[in-house]
Parts: structure tokens; C-alpha cells; sequence
């Protein structure tokens, strides 16, 4: 799952985006409204953490733009704003924010919200995905596969819940490395092809059958059915 | 004339109005005037027609053969006829005129009720209004519609009033937001940098470290906020002290502090300061003003650029001046460097420790010594902001005492030597 943080306090969206990448999200940062708008037009968000005040160009201007450059998948938005009056919430979700959150906010209540604003695509409720034997617990942060725990890292925790999020379908390597990865990723190196690799071999340590599938040309799916 | 209050409790709400009162006061003038004309008229008849019941003279009946009817014949004097006519006409003018007057009476209490109601009606509109105005929102205005009379008057004075009424609780209102917005950022950094550190069991020193250092970034940065709030919510009121201050020694005092910044930047402070001039008015606060003057210029000037600081004095005003050479306010935004939390580079300003207050807090210490601040600036040339305070009345400081200013404010490089005795900008002539 891919997020960008879009503040201009710096110290404030390195915190947010230090805190989000150990949950395992893919964090990119934006430290102007220009900036926010640019990086969204070149990557597939899934999620947007926007302060509405911005140097530049207004938060608002900046979901106007995301909103219009929507393709396919849409761009969730979770504005972050100082400004606790009615009428500035009432523009910001009219204008196309999903949710926002008044700072000073719990950190939790974040990774809350933004796995709340995952669950909407996914078209599921709770914090638990359950794909045949694998359950996997974003707000604990822990994956099991037949009750027994999976020791993975925060990288390939985050691998699995974007193949338990999007269960049969195949994803190519580009699309994991879009959503999974931050754009510090290096796209000529195998570091996809890597991750996978060890997120098999920790699901087959596990259990009895291998539920990733390698599907050749095209990428990997995971199996509904075990 | 007012009824007594004892009275006027037992009333009935109707009999309370002015209107009722307005009724009364029109219907007793107007059947007391009808009353004296009347009574004058009457008075005047009653004299110059002696008027008094007379009895015949003799009477005589006659009857007619054919139709065996009789009539009696009353047989008068003719002066005595004259004064029973004239009583029968007096009786019934008489009559006549308090029965005229009974209607009028009730005719007067009418057209007066009709009269106050179509006079007030428009009060009653402003007082409609008004409470409504009370119970929902400023935005809306009388706009009583008609001739431009006593009443439109009012209520349009009513109107400016509410305009201003309004502007100020907008002004307030955005005032709390931005100062809201302005105190909620710092904690928000606080608080989630605190969040992430401590969700994270396996942190490491230098990690931690830098949380601690981004914290005390932050609350630092609401310290200052907090202090500038406070010295503005404390200089709301007129100031309180009144001592004589020597304003040269005040200003080179507030200037010491920013000797070893400047010259970090390598920027050259200039200081022209003339002495004996005598101000009334808080020390503390005057100091503060040239402080966060001489704060924005070695914060914001070029490196290796000159800021001039000059004191003095014009008839009865002091002056002092800083002016820096860049990098200048835009002219659209001259009117609004003294609003507070206005900031020409949000994301700079902040980052360099601006509250966006400093400017906000000279103009209130200048006007609450009955003064004022001016700024004159070009893009790319540079600013000069001159306080204006009056010089307080002691027989020290009559005449020009501080180096003679030349009226045109523009900063102007000139020559060192020069600029060191006397300063070669000024406050402009007025």
C-alpha cells in the first residue's frame, strides 16, 4: 500500500511517514502543494495524507487535482487540518477528501483511519483479511497461517497484505513495486522478485501447499483456495 | 414627563407603549385647543349678544270661525324678541359645541393611535431586526427603505454600527483560527514524533535523539507564539505606565541584543541614535518594538547587507527608523505586514522561528503610545519602518534635538562615514 504524506511542517511529515513505513506502508513525502500534485500524477496512490494549509498551492487545490487525474483505482484522501471549524471540514470532504483528522491527532487514530480508508477498497470490515488459511491483522501487525504466527518483516507483511487485499487477481512486479515500495526503490533491481521469494518460503515453512503462484509472464496471484 | 414607576407597572402592556402615550399626549392637545377656541368663541358670543329668557309681553288667542281651531299669539317687545332669540342660539350652540367636542375627543384618540402607529412602524422595524440580529448573526443589516429622514438616519446609523460590529467579530474570529491553527501545529509535531518514538520498542539513542531534538524545535517555537500572543492580548488596553523613558537609551539597548546575530550574517548594524529624546510610555515596550523590528531585518536581510537604526525627533514626535536592503515587501502586501500571522513566505518565515505576530505587536505598541508606524519598501531595494511616537513634555527635549532628517525615507546606500554620524534616512515629512 502506497501512501504520500503531503505537509509543509517537516518535522511533522517525517514523523508521520517514519511512524507509517514501520506499519509498512510505502511512504513518500511532499513538502509543497506543487510538489504533491506532481508526485501523484507520476504514482498510484492509494492513500493521500494532505494538510490542508499549504505553501503554493492550497490542499484543496492539490484534491481538485488528484480527483481529476483519478484513473481506475481511486486515490483516497485523508486531509490533516489545524483548523477545527465546521465549515473548512464541510469544503474539504465536499471537495473530495474521504476523511480528515484535526491536528494534534493520536498517531494511532492515523494508521487507523488510513487502514479504515484501505478497508473501503478492499470492500471488507474489520482489520482481519482472511484469504484461505492466511489471516492477516493490519492493526496488530501480525500475519498467521494455520494459527501459527508469521515471522515476517515489515516489507514483506506489507507484500502480503496488498496480495490479501487483491486475492486471484495476478500482479505484475511493476504493480507491487508501485504499491508496496516508496519511489527510493530501485526499479532495475530484483528487490521484488527478492521480497516474494522469501514471503514464499516463510508461507510454505508454515503450512503444506505454496499459496503464491507464480504466473509466468504476467506476475504472481495469490490462491482463494488453499 | 414621565409616570411614576408604581403606575406604569400596573399598566397593561398596550398602556405602556409610547404609542399609547403618544395617543394621549396628541388626542388632550388637540381636544384642549378645540376645548379653548370653543369656549373663547362662546365666551365672546355670551358678551356681545346679551341673550335671556324674556316672557311675553301680553298674549292673545284667536280662533276662526270656519274650522273652529285656535292659535295663541305671544306678543313681544321687539328688543326683548332680539335677546330671546339670541338665548335659544347661544343654548344651542352651546349644545352643539360639547357634543362637537365629544366627537372630536373620540376622533383625536383615532387618528392619533392611526398617526403613532404609522410614525413608530419603522421603529418597530429597527427593534425586529435588531433582536434578530442578537439571536442569529451580524450579516444582516436594517436597510430601512423610504426618505432620507430622522428615521432612515437611524437606522442607517444602526447599519455602520453593525458593519463594524462585524468586521471586528470576523476579525476576532479569524484571529482565534489562525492563532489556533498557529499553537495546533507545534503540538502536532510534538505529539506524533512523541507517538512514533514511543510505538517503536527497538528505537535507537540517535533516533531517539532526534525525536527530542524535533520536540524542543517545537516547543520552542510555541514558546515564542505563547509570548507574542500574551504581549499582544496584554497590549489590547492603553498602556498603563507612564514613565518618562529616554528613548536613544532604550533603543541602544534593544539593539545590543542584536549585534552578535548581525554580525553572524555578516550583516553591518548602523546605529544613529540622537540623544535627549524623552518619550512617556512603557520602556519594556518600546524596547520590544525596535526588538522585533531589528529581529525581522537581520532575520530576513541579505548576508553581508547593512540595516540602519536611527532615532530622533521632529517638533513634538520622535522617531525611530530601521531600514535593511532586502529583500522588500511587494506592494500589494505593504497594507498587510502588520496584520498578524500574515507572512510573505509561510513555509520560510516559519521555519526560521516567525511567529507572524512581530509586526502586529510594533503597530499596537506604537498606537498605544499614541503613535503610529510607517513602512516604506521596494522589492529587491529594501524596507524602512519608522515609529512615530509624541515626545513627552518636558522642557528637555523641546526642539529639535535628534540629527536632522531628510524627508525622503528610501534606503539609499551612502556613503559609510556619513551614515555613521547621522543617519541618511528619516521619518517623511507629513
Amino acid at each position: 500500500m502506497r501512501v504520500l504524506v503531503v505537509e509543509d511542517e517537516a518535522d511533522l511529515a517525517d514523523a508521520i511517514a517514519r511512524g507509517l513505513r514501520r506499519e509498512g506502508y510505502a511512504v513518500d513525502v511532499a513538502y509543497d502543494g506543487d510538489e504533491a500534485v506532481d508526485k501523484a500524477s507520476v504514482n498510484d496512490y492509494d492513500v493521500v495524507c494532505l494538510d490542508l494549509n499549504l505553501p503554493r498551492l492550497d490542499g484543496i487545490e492539490v484534491v481538485r487535482r488528484i480527483r481529476a487525474d483519478d484513473v481506475g483505482q481511486p486515490t483516497r484522501v485523508l486531509m490533516l487540518t489545524a483548523r477545527d471549524s465546521t465549515r473548512d471540514r464541510i469544503t474539504g470532504l465536499d471537495e473530495g477528501a474521504d476523511d480528515y483528522l484535526v491536528k494534534p491527532f493520536d498517531f494511532d487514530e492515523l494508521t487507523a483511519r488510513v487502514r479504515a480508508l484501505l478497508r473501503r477498497d478492499a470492500g471488507r470490515s474489520g482489520a482481519v483479511l482472511k484469504v484461505g488459511d492466511i489471516e492477516l491483522d493490519s492493526s496488530r501487525h501480525e500475519a498467521r497461517r494455520d494459527g501459527q504466527q508469521l515471522p515476517l518483516t515489515p516489507k514483506e507483511f506489507a507484500l502480503l497484505r496488498y496480495f490479501m487485499s487483491r486475492p486471484g487477481q495476478v500482479l505484475s512486479q511493476e504493480e507491487l513495486l508501485e504499491h508496496v515500495w516508496d519511489e527510493n526503490a530501485d526499479p532495475f533491481t530484483n528487490t521484488v522478485r527478492v521480497t516474494v521469494m522469501t514471503l514464499r518460503r516463510k508461507l510454505a515453512d508454515a503450512g503444506d501447499s505454496q499459496p503464491i503462484e507464480t504466473v509466468v509472464g504476467r506476475g504472481y496471484r495469490l490462491r482463494e483456495q488453499p | 414627563m414621565n409616570p411614576p414607576g408604581w403606575l406604569v407597572d400596573r399598566l397593561p402592556e398596550w398602556a405602556r407603549s409610547i404609542r399609547f402615550r403618544y395617543t394621549l399626549l396628541y388626542s388632550a392637545v388637540l381636544f384642549g385647543l378645540a376645548a379653548v377656541v370653543v369656549a373663547a368663541i362662546y365666551l365672546v358670543l355670551v358678551m356681545s349678544l346679551r341673550g335671556e329668557p324674556v316672557s311675553p309681553t301680553y298674549t292673545k288667542r284667536i280662533c276662526s270661525n270656519v274650522s273652529d281651531r285656535c292659535v295663541t299669539i305671544d306678543y313681544f317687545q321687539a328688543r326683548e324678541f332680539t335677546r330671546f332669540v339670541n338665548s335659544v342660539t347661544l343654548t344651542k350652540l352651546r349644545n352643539y359645541s360639547f357634543g362637537a367636542l365629544g366627537v372630536l375627543f373620540v376622533a383625536s384618540l383615532g387618528v392619533g393611535w392611526v398617526v403613532a402607529g404609522r410614525v413608530l412602524r419603522p421603529i418597530g422595524r429597527i427593534t425586529s431586526v435588531a433582536r434578530d440580529i442578537q439571536a442569529t448573526d451580524l450579516s444582516r443589516r436594517i436597510e430601512l427603505p423610504g426618505p432620507d429622514d430622522e428615521l432612515k438616519q437611524l437606522a442607517d446609523t444602526f447599519d455602520a454600527m453593525l458593519a463594524r460590529l462585524d468586521a471586528a467579530f470576523a476579525a476576532q474570529r479569524q484571529f482565534v483560527a489562525d492563532a489556533s491553527h498557529e499553537l495546533r501545529n507545534p503540538l502536532a509535531i510534538i505529539r506524533t514524533n512523541v507517538d512514533v518514538a514511543l510505538a517503536d520498542p527497538h528505537a535507537d539513542p540517535d533516533e531517539l535523539r532526534h525525536t527530542i531534538t524535533v520536540v524542543k524545535r517545537a516547543s520552542d517555537r510555541m514558546a515564542r507564539l505563547v509570548d507574542d500572543l500574551l504581549a499582544l492580548a496584554r497590549r489590547q488596553e492603553p498602556i498603563l505606565e507612564h514613565e518618562p523613558v529616554d528613548l536613544g537609551a532604550a533603543v541602544a539597548e534593544a539593539s545590543d541584543d542584536f549585534v552578535v546575530p548581525a554580525a553572524a550574517r555578516q550583516i553591518v548594524l548602523d546605529r544613529a541614535i540622537a540623544p535627549d529624546v524623552v518619550v512617556t510610555g512603557d520602556r519594556d515596550a518600546l524596547k520590544r518594538a525596535v526588538a522585533n523590528l531589528l529581529e525581522n531585518a537581520v532575520r530576513l536581510a541579505p548576508a553581508r547587507s547593512r540595516i540602519r537604526l536611527a532615532t530622533g525627533s521632529e517638533g513634538d514626535r520622535a522617531w525611530i527608523a530601521v531600514a535593511d536592503e532586502g529583500p522588500g515587501i511587494a506592494p500589494e502586501d505593504q497594507d498587510r505586514v502588520f496584520d498578524r500571522f500574515w507572512r510573505a513566505d509561510k513555509a520560510r518565515s516559519r521555519a526560521d522561528g516567525g511567529t507572524g505576530l512581530g509586526l502586529a505587536i510594533v503597530r499596537q505598541i506604537a498606537e498605544s503610545h499614541g503613535g503610529q508606524v510607517r513602512l516604506q519598501s521596494k522589492p529587491g531595494v529594501g524596507s524602512s519602518f519608522v515609529i512615530w511616537l509624541p515626545v513627552a513634555a518636558t522642557p528637555s527635549s523641546t526642539g529639535d534635538s535628534g540629527p536632522a532628517a531628510p524627508s525622503s525615507l528610501a534606503p539609499v546606500a551612502t556613503p559609510a562615514d556619513r551614515a555613521r554620524t547621522r543617519p541618511s534616512f528619516g521619518p517623511p515629512a507629513e
